[in-house]
Parts: structure tokens; sequence; C-alpha cells
């Protein structure tokens, strides 16, 4: 018995059906993974705010009108994203995260502001997620910016999107721990022990006081 | 039972020389405590509010006890050249009882400066530092008296924190309370300041970008001023009573070497 011969273009078939269904809906992989600044800054991570690095010269090959969208979500939340779901709709609401919504979508803008070439030296282009203080109660903006409930972690990417729906999205980043502030409690403050020239002065004084008394005594 | 003239005479001529070296000290001691008194720093409201100020009592106590012994050495002297066994008498009793309270001064200093540690006041910064709901009005005081005297240090100093800007991250605060994290992560006393006493970059400043705000903490500001009060009060003391433990040595052996 001999196997039916396979035909030779079989192998590649699949792959590339798979690849066509890919691009025929259009959503482009960009090979970058969003990361937290480069530059030692004292606030890189907060208590509710973190600053990631600017995805310049990544999305060049998205068109100009798309509006590229920062999606921040718990990691538990990165399985069964959907991208197609718009922002500013009650699933992507800033306000009922983490409870009732796990992701949200924030600082969007078009590709104009993330030119290439990246970051002239001397300059830092950086950006600061939970700075909107001003909108954090205010319902009526579903999609601000405002400043991250609890320590995390997060997880983030970058969503292109236009008209027709998404365009490109970025890789997600690595969870991002904020920091954790500890109850002034906590502080210990006493126990240091006396230091060694606090005794030596103390016991030089008292044994020259009590030869002066004994001398007194002899005097008298 | 007199020595001879030639002893006495040496003996004389070095207690009048102990003596008058025990009046200068004891200017200088009053002039040193009244200078730290005077707390040139203006870090007395930090003090006061651990309600552990012992060291500027023993400050206070250098003052007189100073005094003293000016008054004393020149009682001294007078004893010493007239040969006269009362006022040796009166000038010994009086200066044990000087020396009891200059010991107790220096032994204090030495020893609450030794609670004056980085957590004592980094737990005091927080936990006071415009601190919004105060109970009673001595607390009022107190909140009122470490707030101006944090921003104070850290204007002039060009300083945040005990540590670094990270206090105020690394811990809750009663600041933290009334002013947001997001846009105050420390407060805004420690951004670089222009002429006119506001941030140059206030979004630096938050940011962390080094040069728009102050990343060193303030502690060596607030430690050099108080181990200068506290070493100098005690040490000095301790300097003076070695030498007056000597000169009172001499002065009750010539008490019992002369007559009537």
């Amino acid at each position: 018995p001999h196997s039916r011969p396979r035909h030779p273009g079989a192998r590649t078939m699949l792959p590339l059906l798979l690849l066509l269904l890919a691009t025929a809906h259009g959503l482009e992989e960009v090979r970058y993974k969003p990361k937290l600044a480069g530059p030692p800054l004292g606030g890189l991570t907060t208590a509710s705010t973190f600053v990631l690095e600017q995805p310049r010269c990544i999305f060049n090959s998205v068109s100009s009108d798309a509006v590229i969208w920062l999606v921040v979500a718990v990691p538990e939340a990165v399985a069964k994203f959907n991208n197609s779901v718009k922002p500013g709709t009650p699933q992507r609401d800033f306000h009922g995260f983490p409870t009732t919504t796990p992701a949200y979508m924030t600082l969007n803008t078009t590709t104009l502001n993330y030119p290439c070439p990246p970051t002239p030296p001397g300059e830092i282009t950086v950006l600061r997620v939970g700075s909107e203080t001003s909108c954090a109660t205010d319902t009526r903006r579903p999609t601000c910016n405002g400043p991250l409930p609890g320590p995390g972690p997060y997880r983030v990417k970058f969503l292109a999107l236009n008209d027709s729906g998404p365009v490109a999205q970025s890789m997600w980043s690595d969870p991002i721990t904020l920091k954790t502030a500890k109850p002034p409690s906590s502080i210990p403050v006493m126990g240091s022990g006396h230091s060694a020239g606090m005794i030596a002065l103390t016991s030089i004084l008292s044994i020259l006081f009590a030869i002066l008394l004994a001398g007194l005594v002899a005097m008298l | 039972m007199a020595k001879s003239d030639d002893g006495i005479r040496i003996l004389q001529g070095l207690l009048v020389f102990g003596n008058v070296v025990i009046g200068m000290c004891g200017i200088a001691l009053t002039a040193e405590c009244i200078f730290f008194v005077s707390d040139p720093h203006g870090l007395y409201p930090l003090l006061e509010a651990t309600e552990n100020d012992d060291i500027y009592a023993a400050a206070w106590i250098g003052i007189f006890v100073g005094f003293a012994l000016f008054a004393l050495s020149i009682l001294g002297i007078v004893g010493v050249i007239k040969c006269n066994r009362t006022l040796l008498l009166v000038y010994i009793i009086l200066m044990l009882i000087t020396y009891a309270f200059e010991m107790a001064s220096c032994i204090t200093a030495a020893t609450h400066r030794d609670f004056l540690t980085p957590n004592l006041f980094l737990k005091q910064m927080l936990e006071r530092y415009n601190k919004s709901d105060t109970v009673n009005n001595n607390d009022k005081w107190m909140t009122e008296g470490v707030t101006k005297t944090w921003n104070k240090l850290m204007l002039q100093n060009q300083c945040c924190g005990v540590r670094g800007p990270s206090d105020w991250q690394d811990y809750m605060s009663a600041f933290r309370t009334t002013h947001s994290d997001a846009d105050f992560p420390w407060p805004h006393h420690c951004c670089v300041m222009n002429a006119k006493g506001s941030p140059v970059n206030l979004d630096g400043c938050k940011l962390g970008v080094p040069g728009y705000y102050n990343s060193n903490g303030c502690y060596d500001a607030i430690s050099g001023p108080m181990n200068t009060h506290a070493w100098g009060v005690a040490w000095f003391g301790f300097a003076i009573l070695c030498w007056t433990f000597c000169v009172l040595l001499g002065t009750m052996f010539y008490w019992s070497r002369i007559e009537y």
C-alpha cells in the first residue's frame, strides 16, 4: 500500500489562508511592546499614575485619519479582549474600572502626534497615565485619563481605530505594578539605643562628681 | 602644718589661673547657649511637636550655669588671694551645686540627641504636615509649626522629605488625604522655584524630571544644626566640668592647708 501523495502546496495553504483572513479584517499587528518611559524619572510610577514611552514612529503605516487609543486593562481581561468594542461605550468606561469594566480606553490622538523621528535629545516626550483629576468623577467623560484606582497590576496596549473599526494594534505590555503606600504607624521610632559618646560622658561625669563629694566629706 | 611660702604661692597662682579660665569659659558657655536657644535655623517647632525638646532645656540651664560659673570664679579668686577659709568654703559648696546642674545639662543634651532619629522626623512629617483636621488648639499650633517649618526647610535647602521625595510615595500621610496623588505626588514646595516663588515647570516636577524637582532629602539640613546644638552644649560643658574638677580639688587641698 502506498500513501496518497499530498498536494505539494497543501502545507503552505493553511497559513496563507489564515494570513489572508487576518488582513481581510485589516488588523495590523505592530511588533511593539509598550513600556515605561526610559529616562530616570522620580515619578515613573506613583500610587495612581504611571508614565509610558510614547509610541513614536511605530504606527507610521497607519493612515493619518486613524485615531490611536491607549487600552488599560487588568491582566485577566487580556485574553478575551475584544478590539471591536468602541471607546466611550459603557463597556469601556473609565469610571467603572476595574469592577464593572475590566478595560478602558483613553488618551486618543492621531499619528501626527507620534511622528518620526523619535524624540530629539534634550527633550522628554512621555504619556502620563492617570494625570486628569478633573474628570475622575465626571461620568460624562467615559474616556477620562483619570487616576488609577489601585496598585494594579495593569497591562496596556495601543489600538488604532478608524471609522470602519480597528486597523492596527501593538502587543500587550508586561504587567505594570504601581506603588503601595504604607501607613506611617509602621515606621519604627524607638530603639536606636544610646550612643557611645553619651555613655562615656555620663559615666565620667558621675565618677568625677563622686570624687568631689568624697573630697568634700574628707575635708570637713 | 603650714606649707612653705613658695608652695603656697604656687598653689595660689594656679588656683587664680584656674578660676580665671573658669570665669571665661562660663561667659563662653552662656553666649553659646543663648545662641542655641535663639534657634537661628528655625527648627524648634519640629522639636516642640515631638514633645521632646529637652535639648532646649539643657541649653537654658547652660545659660544660668555659665553665669554662675563666672560669678563664682570671681568669688574664688578673692577667696584664694585673701586666704579666707569661710569664703573658700562657700565657694566650694556653691561650685558643687553648679557642677551638679551643669552635669544634668550635659547628660540631658547628650541623651536626648540620641532620640532625634530620621524615623522620628519622618513619622512626624507624615502625620502633621498639612494636617487639616486638628482636634484642639495645641494640636493646631503644633501642626502649623511643623507645616511652616517644613515649607521653609524645603524652599531654603532645596530638599524634599526626610530621605527624599519617595517618602511621600512610600507612606500614607495627612498631606495625602487632602491632596490627590496624581496632582501632588509630593508637595509643590519640592519643585524648583523661580524668583517669584512658583514652580519653574509644574509638569516636570510632577513627573520627577531631574532638575525640576528637589530629589535629595532634608535630614542633613535638620540634623546638622541639631547635632551642633546638642554636642556643643554637652561636650563643651564636659570640658568645663573636667577643668572645674581639677580646680575644685586644688581648692579643697588649699583650704585644708591654710589656717584661720
